[in-house]
């Protein structure tokens, strides 16, 4: 008996508190919401409508259209682009703390002071990204406004954002991988492309698909870039599902139906994650940190 | 032949690093020239990156529309407490995880990993009908009807962020590397579990308090959504709410936009130019170990 501390229970206990309190039982409440019409008002059960709603709800699936290629661009360019920028830094060069600093200001810096600064960039009248258009004698755009571009400005702002967390995460896992690999296909008469591609890619394939897994559900999530660059606009071209969940609820309290789609993103998410679960530890296991 | 081909590679290299870097500071370089540019400056014609005259007088003007001594103090105590309580909270169950015994340890272990997979906008809907109707808050009777809740408290701003599984998950990993021998000293001289956490444990953990609580900063002065679907009152906005605020004035006035934008920026840029070490460790962490 005397292995067992019964001081643990009272350590954990305040973080379990807000555990239960705060994430498990608000999973079960949205449940049970998602099946009734709450309005902040009153209530009524009205079985699966919510659900069957999502797949009349035209907004709903713009909504899911542009969150998907939202998360696949943005994933895809900020991946490429911050194993690019690590692979440049992987030798330790001079000057590599300022590059650093360069890359990962954007990515702690807020998304709602980023949008407002990219506001202005793509401002028609008086943004930059039209001065240096007219300069090559190309006319200005309506960018956040024109239904063509607003979607891929946003991803543009949203991959200029997350770079440096990339770089820095694939810069780490470059450096943890062992000089003797490379030293001996040296040895064999490898070339750099070689090297790239049987030892530094392999080596890489755990961080990769954490990072690839990891986007995909923070892309998910977009909201806020969305809400101050956009407001969803033009005419849908720019909503996702949190700024759908958010509209619904919060501007016109369909509650209920707000919740059902909570548990659709939900399901999507669970499903990267198990998904990671599942196949993100295959390949080498790399022992970081 | 090699030496001269490598040496033009790593200036290549370093050119390119250079000009990427440029590209990546710009626009935050853009927002500090437009913040010292005047109203009349932006409404003429020419344009040039660097201002003709420089004026600091935006930021005045700036910090003038609404009260931003209130919103920078409303931000600096969300983020504080939150910071501070979830630190306290997460190492005492980092470390009853990764070092006591106790039955139940499993399942209260893996219900919690159920906090690190459910991201916050996915139950932002409950929570929010929860807090407003907590029992006796902001005028509501025991059964939780009647008033506000915790609605527009600090309170109902703070409680989501304190809940998040991620720091216990830090403690834990950063507790299971520490030797057994240390916990077997303090046995035999007769030290509690208790105290063996406070006087061994705590004093050594300094890196893993200043990384969660660089991520916890992080978040809390960034976060928008919720004080947007939690606050009502002019008096409860973040600097954030108050930020985004700008965006429906009729007409923006970019020198006061980016004078804000600055402002609010700076608190934290600051924060990571002197704990890079500690950011950097939060994110490899997050990045890897999940």
């Amino acid at each position: 008996m005397r292995n067992i501390h019964p001081i643990a229970y009272v350590l954990i206990l305040p973080f379990y508190m807000f555990l239960f309190f705060f994430i498990l039982v608000p999973i079960g409440m949205n449940i049970f919401l998602s099946f009734t019409n709450y309005d902040l008002i009153q209530w009524d059960f009205v079985g699966w409508k919510n659900y069957r709603y999502l797949f009349q709800d035209s907004h709903f699936h713009i909504s899911l259209r542009n969150t998907s290629l939202y998360a696949f661009f943005t994933v895809g360019f900020s991946m490429v682009l911050g194993l690019g920028a690590a692979l440049l830094l992987k030798g330790n060069p001079p000057g590599i703390k300022i590059y650093r600093i360069s890359f990962y200001i954007p990515y702690i810096a807020s998304m709602v002071a980023v949008s407002m600064i990219w506001l202005w960039i793509y401002d028609p009248m008086d943004g930059i990204a039209n001065k240096i258009l007219n300069l090559f004698g190309i006319p200005s755009k309506q960018w956040l406004y024109d239904s063509q571009y607003a979607l891929s400005c946003i991803i543009v702002m949203s991959v200029w954002k997350v770079l440096g967390y990339n770089m820095i995460v694939f810069l780490t896992g470059l450096q943890a991988i062992p000089p003797y690999l490379y030293e001996a296909a040296t040895i064999d008469g490898a070339n750099s492309i070689q090297k790239f591609l049987k030892i530094t890619l392999p080596m890489l394939q755990p961080i990769t698909f954490f990072l690839f897994v990891t986007g995909v559900i923070n892309s998910f999530k977009v909201f806020e870039q969305v809400a101050i660059l956009t407001a969803g606009g033009p005419s849908n071209a720019t909503t996702t599902v949190v700024h759908q969940i958010y509209n619904r609820a919060f501007n016109e309290f369909a509650m209920g139906y707000a919740a059902a789609m909570s548990i659709a993103l939900l399901l999507v998410i669970a499903f990267i994650t198990l998904f990671n679960y599942r196949y993100g530890n295959q390949g080498a296991d790399l022992e970081i940190g | 032949m090699k030496s001269g081909n490598s040496a033009l590679q790593s200036i290549g290299m370093t050119g390119i690093m250079i000009v990427a870097s440029i590209l990546m500071l710009a626009p935050f370089f853009l927002m500090l020239t437009t913040s010292l540019k005047s109203s009349a400056e932006l409404k003429s014609i020419g344009f040039s990156v660097l201002p003709r005259e420089t004026t600091i007088s935006n930021y005045l003007v700036a910090m003038q529309r609404g009260n931003w001594v209130r919103y920078f103090y409303n931000s600096f105590v969300i983020t504080t407490v939150t910071v501070l309580v979830s630190l306290v909270i997460n190492s005492m169950a980092g470390y009853a995880f990764a070092r006591l015994r106790f039955p139940g340890r499993q399942a209260l272990f893996v219900s919690s990993l159920i906090g690190l997979m459910i991201p916050p906008q996915t139950t932002m809907i409950p929570v929010f009908i929860m807090l407003r109707h907590f029992p006796l808050a902001g005028g509501n009777d025991l059964l939780g009807s009647g008033g506000i809740g915790l609605i527009n408290s600090y309170t109902g701003l703070m409680i989501p962020f304190i809940a998040g599984s991620f720091g216990v998950f830090l403690f834990r990993q950063y507790y299971l590397n520490f030797p057994h021998s240390l916990d077997d000293a303090a046995e035999i001289d007769g030290v509690g579990k208790l105290r063996c956490f406070l006087w061994i444990y705590v004093p050594l953990s300094k890196p893993a308090f200043a990384t969660l609580g660089a991520l916890k900063a992080t978040q809390t002065w960034n976060e928008y959504i919720w004080p947007l679907i939690m606050t009502t009152t002019s008096d409860m906005r973040t600097v954030q709410l108050a930020l985004a605020l700008f965006r429906d004035e009729h007409e923006i006035e970019w020198n006061y936009l980016m004078s804000a934008t600055t402002i609010i920026t700076i608190p934290l840029v600051v924060l990571f130019l002197f704990a890079q070490r500690f950011f950097v460790e939060g994110i490899v962490t997050t990045g890897i170990k999940g």
